[in-house]
């Protein structure tokens, strides 16, 4: 690809990527939610995040699900505990990290 | 007033330092693919800068790769973040009293990491100052990782950057977790979610599927999910 191409490419992905990032901010500055809008509001963190990692987290090691399920697993019984989110984090990566050097 | 932006910044900051696992080692990834496709040192690290969204820009590397257009790149970048409006509604609902400009500036950094974080963090702290403080830490670890990515292809073991494939994940679900803990029509909800995702994922592109099931989803658990006010926030 020339590097022209390649300037056109990186501002259009700018533009739309920017784009419906920014259009909410404008957008919401005068806007009131109804009750059952405000509760859809607040549920979609829960099913955007469960989509975000159901079913990706299956393929995080695409030749081997274990990794994904173990290490996932281990995050969910940590913050279960009440660990706090980083600690959660470095566990799991501690565990795939034992895994693979079992492996 | 100062201090309390202040403060707010800082305690953004710190909220952010998860992200950093989940951000170099998937930088890295990406830098690796655009080096890999053709890109320049240069061009690598200035999409970054640039774009700042993950998911959009390997997928840009991999079909620059295959050849495909600039056009087609452009559009399936657009299609993989019409999520983010979603995400930015629910980001800046919780931002009502600050100022346009600064909110404008905050939008650049609206990605699925920042909305998972700041959507669950309680209210008094929700302050376009501490998401400008959670998006700094999540930007520079996003456009280190690139440059690291760019400029040492292979100096990490494999093992290591294949360990760290997990971390945005892990981060995801202990996110959720605190609000699931004492819910349980919740957790049944975030289990439906998983099952239409993981149907939907079968014949749909997965940036549609996303879409399509955080919707439907949280329209269906609106009517049989109760939510105390601010519920989520209490574990933080």
């Amino acid at each position: 690809m020339s590097s022209t191409k390649v300037i056109i490419l990186l501002v259009g992905m700018m533009l739309v990527t920017y784009i419906p990032r920014a259009i909410p901010a404008v957008l919401l500055e005068k806007m009131k939610f109804g009750k059952k809008t405000e509760k859809f509001l607040k549920l979609i963190p829960y099913t955007a995040m469960t989509s975000l990692v159901v079913p990706g987290v299956f393929e995080v090691d695409a030749a081997n699900p274990a990794i994904g399920i173990i290490g996932g697993a281990v995050a969910g019984v940590l913050a279960w505990f009440k660990c706090p989110v980083m600690v959660c984090v470095l566990g799991a990566i501690a565990v795939d990290f034992l895994i693979y050097f079992i492996i | 007033m100062r201090s309390i932006k202040i403060n707010h910044y800082c305690r953004g900051l710190r909220a952010g330092v998860p992200v950093i696992f989940g951000f170099i080692p998937t930088g890295i990834a990406y830098a690796i693919m655009a080096r890999q496709a053709g890109f320049t040192v240069a061009q690598t690290c200035l999409m970054s800068l640039s774009v700042f969204a993950g998911a959009s820009q390997m997928m840009a590397a991999g079909m620059v790769a295959q050849g495909a257009s600039v056009i087609a790149i452009i559009l399936a970048t657009f299609i993989l973040n019409l999520r983010h409006i979603i995400m930015s509604v629910c980001v800046f609902r919780r931002m009502r009293a600050d100022r346009i400009v600064i909110k404008l500036l905050a939008a650049f950094g609206v990605t699925d990491e920042s909305f998972a974080i700041f959507t669950t963090e309680s209210e008094q702290n929700c302050s376009v100052w501490f998401f400008l403080g959670m998006i700094t830490v999540t930007y520079s670890s996003w456009n280190l990782g690139s440059l690291i990515g760019a400029v040492a292809l292979e100096l990490l073991p494999a093992a290591v950057t294949a360990s760290f494939g997990i971390a945005l994940y892990a981060m995801f679900i202990a996110i959720i977790m605190p609000g699931l803990r004492v819910n349980f029509k919740l957790v049944a909800l975030v289990l439906l979610t998983a099952v239409c995702n993981t149907v939907f994922n079968a014949f749909l592109d997965s940036s549609w599927s996303i879409v399509i099931s955080t919707l439907v989803c949280a329209f269906i658990g609106v009517f049989f999910v109760e939510l105390e006010e601010e519920e989520t926030d209490e574990q933080h």
